[in-house]
């Protein structure tokens, strides 16, 4: 019975992930071809693709988007091997990985935000360079940061983004007992070989885990192509990344720029398969000439470098996390903060205040999406976990999974979220909050499930089978023994699940018709706003918040072994006085 | 006749593994040896009803004279305890012995809780019901976990290498205690090891597996 039910739940997790990237994709590709019929268009023609490639400026953004998200997701794998194979075995890791942790949780558009506040012409850095020099703010015409056409300040935002989700996910696959063996097993034997740390790192651990790490990345470089906060905020305007430039289009009061944003959705899909083929295209090449490079026996690998460059990437964020903190603090607290000072004139609680008046409703709206969704995906993931360790599935629906888990991943959501709302308005016009619900999950599931299936992989299944030969069916088992033995990993994934949700901007602001405002979304349109010290504000509180959820992930389960343990404090003391007599 | 195994034939995908047919009387306790990969934990789960996908059994497992080869695990009354203790840290020493009676044998849960202090107090762990598991000994987790094996009221035990990571003045001790509770409750049990000595303190027939 729980079996079945279990079973039916993994089906339903897969159809929630499948429906709406497929409804999306088929309701871009209608007026994509011309099909619209909302505005009168009802005849399938390439007319549309035709006016797009038409324009001055579409190979430009079409450039953009590569050049950023290829460029990108490279600088940050290459960013956070480098960084493995200096700490993989200090005792540095963990403080590497509490330093970079947070960074998974923050959301793209506050990260965009933070980095426009240190490293604007008027930002930190440049108020700490003009220190005794002129106090006039350098011209916008000719800086890199921020606005860039070139696409560098994207680039390099999108990989302090996805440098500390590269190295998270290859430290959560090195930690699988199986491969956390093996690898120890490698490594011992490559040290008595002969081969430095570094040439060890790069020429064992990294060929073991990469196939492990690859469908992650593949995420990363997908997202990178297509991302729409990022570029929003940091990119130039003339012209624009090409998913910016479809937000923009969709966007459009002149409802028949609809069918150019749908086409251009199309071409964002090939952009990011394109995208794809490179990277897979690169990896044999490296692979090609890693094979040759390893049989030639060279005991080093540039370890100077590699540890040179591991340190320059700490520092480099280091500088940046301080000099964000520091100066978003300032902003938000002041009355007056002119260039070149590196303290505000006076302080003020001001925009506190402004803020917590105007974000009442977009911050229970945010907590109440984030819980709903959080802790229904958390049902759904368990659930389905449970049912791969009732009745494994063979080898290839396995692999059919894992590519569905991954769809809403690979699929660039600018180009599927605009055909489901679409689609939404056309089954159920009204429900907002439930289409803006599915946007949500359709993000959280995949992410969480990863989260959740470590967890799952490293439980002693002998446990399940002692309850199970006490005579405990399986739904016993699952609640009795499973749920309280990974309680810590559960409110982790929860946590992480209800940050994700916080994070979200075009799904949200898509899926509800902009009706539900949200942290995120108020963020977002701040910038374009007056008051740099309200945004500030915002950025702290998007910061602050997917943390409240790993407190209590952190702190409950603490708590709850605190209370079993007082009874053993009793014990010992009791068992003390029995060893004294 | 209280577990017998007739004619069988555990196969991983369409190899068969290992032949098994015998049986088992009432407080015998049957010993499996066998080199490494020979199957003796998959024979267990095949009798515990606990093998999966790819493997596969044939043949009949009767327990009491009855067919139990499409049983589900949980319906089958067979404890199974493995060479760690296996006790769930999130409950209490008595609350792990109370999970695995059978509900609804007791009248109330006071009187549940005086046979479990009782069943302690006769294994000479009198008190310590209320212990967290983690503050107990190796020798103390060995003898909750066989406590609570057979509080689940078991029609067989299987035994999977259950003293080899005991020290060896632990081990006989533990070893003759188990067996003899085993064999004053009449279960018939099912013992993998590698240990010879292990195998003459059983006392039963002992048969070897070689991988075929």
């Amino acid at each position: 019975m729980f079996a079945q039910i279990t079973r039916i739940v993994r089906w339903c997790l897969l159809l929630l992930l499948c429906i709406p990237v497929l409804a999306g994709l088929v309701g871009v590709a209608f007026p994509a071809l011309g099909y619209f019929p909302a505005i009168g268009a009802n005849t399938f023609s390439l007319d549309v693709f035709k006016e797009l490639f038409a324009r001055d400026d579409i190979w430009q953004m079409v450039w953009l988007s590569l050049f950023s998200g290829v460029g990108s997701t490279l600088v940050a794998m290459a960013g956070a091997f480098l960084l493995l194979a200096s700490f993989y075995q200090s005792k540095w890791l963990s403080r590497v990985q509490g330093l970079l942790s947070p960074f998974l949780v923050f959301p793209h558009a506050a990260a965009a935000i933070a980095l426009l506040f240190a490293l604007s012409p008027s930002g930190i850095f440049a108020r700490i360079a003009a220190i005794g020099t002129n106090t006039v703010i350098p011209g916008t015409s000719d800086t890199l940061f921020p606005y860039d056409s070139g696409g560098l300040s994207v680039l390099l935002a999108l990989s302090l983004k996805e440098l500390p989700f590269i190295i998270l996910m290859a430290l959560s696959v090195m930690s699988q007992p199986l491969v956390k063996s093996k690898l120890s097993g490698y490594i011992k034997v490559g040290t008595a070989l002969g081969y430095s740390p570094s040439a060890v790192f790069f020429k064992l651990v990294i060929p073991t885990v990469f196939a492990q790490i690859k469908l992650p990345i593949l995420a990363v470089l997908v997202f990178a192509t297509s991302n729409v906060e990022i570029p929003l905020i940091l990119g130039g305007n003339n012209p624009s990344t090409l998913a910016v430039a479809i937000m923009h289009w969709f966007n459009h009061i002149d409802l028949s720029m609809r069918l150019l944003a749908s086409s251009a959705a199309v071409l964002q899909v090939a952009v990011s398969a394109l995208a794809l083929l490179l990277f897979l295209g690169g990896e044999r090449i490296v692979v090609y000439v890693g094979k040759i490079r390893l049989a030639k026996g060279n005991r080093r690998f540039s370890d100077g470098l590699v540890h040179g460059a591991a340190y320059s990437i700490v520092a480099l964020y280091v500088s940046l996390i301080s000099a964000v903190v520091y100066s978003v603090f300032m902003f938000s607290i002041a009355k007056q903060w002119s260039f070149p000072f590196l303290l505000p004139e006076g302080t003020t609680l001001l925009h506190w205040n402004t803020a917590f008046e105007a974000l009442a409703t977009p911050l229970s709206n945010s907590l109440l999406l984030g819980g709903l969704v959080s802790t229904s995906a958390l049902g759904l993931v368990l659930f389905t976990l449970e049912s791969e360790q009732l009745k494994p599935a063979g080898l290839n629906a396995d692999r059919a999974f894992s590519v569905s888990l991954f769809l809403p991943l690979l699929v660039p959501g600018v180009a599927f979220l605009y055909g489901l709302v679409w689609f939404q308005q056309l089954v159920l016009q009204n429900a907002v909050w439930f289409h803006t619900y599915i946007a949500h999950m359709v993000y959280v599931v995949p992410y969480m499930f990863l989260s959740m299936a470590v967890a799952y992989r490293k439980f002693d299944n002998r446990y399940a089978m002692v309850a199970q030969s006490l005579g405990k069916t399986p739904w016993q088992v699952f609640y009795y023994i499973k749920l309280p033995s990974l309680f810590g990993a559960i409110m982790v994934a929860w946590a992480l699940g209800l940050a994700i949700s916080f994070s979200q901007y075009l799904p949200t602001l898509l899926a509800s018709g902009g009706t539900i405002a949200t942290i995120t979304t108020e963020a977002v349109a701040s910038v374009s706003g007056s008051s740099t010290r309200l945004t500030a504000v915002f950025v702290i509180i998007q910061g602050v918040m997917p943390l409240v959820g790993f407190v209590i992930a952190w702190y409950l389960p603490a708590a709850l072994v605190k209370q079993g343990s007082r009874v053993s404090a009793v014990e010992k003391k009791s068992r003390a006085v029995l060893h004294g007599a | 006749m209280a577990l017998s195994l007739e004619n069988l034939v555990v196969s991983h995908a369409q190899n068969a593994l290992l032949k098994v047919n015998v049986c088992v009387n009432d407080g015998e306790i049957l010993t499996v040896m066998g080199p490494s990969g020979a199957g003796k934990s998959t024979l267990l789960q095949a009798i515990s009803g606990q093998l999966h996908a790819p493997f596969s059994v044939s043949g009949k497992v009767k327990i009491n004279g009855v067919v139990v080869n499409d049983k589900a695990a949980h319906l089958r009354k067979v404890g199974i305890m493995f060479q760690d203790a296996l006790l769930f840290e999130h409950m209490s020493v008595a609350e792990n012995i109370a999970f695995a009676m059978p509900s609804g044998s007791y009248a109330n849960q006071q009187a549940k809780m005086d046979t479990i202090d009782e069943m302690l107090g006769a294994v000479d762990l009198k008190g310590i019901g209320e212990r967290s598991v983690t503050t107990l000994s190796g020798g103390q987790q060995a003898r909750v976990s066989l406590l609570r094996t057979l509080a689940s009221t078991p029609d067989v035990v299987l035994l999977d290498e259950p003293f080899s990571k005991l020290d060896i003045a632990l081990r006989e001790q533990i070893r003759s205690w188990t067996f003899k509770q085993l064999k004053e409750r009449n279960i018939p049990a099912v013992l993998v090891t590698h240990d010879k000595e292990d195998s003459l303190a059983a006392g039963g027939q002992i048969i070897e597996l070689s991988p075929c």
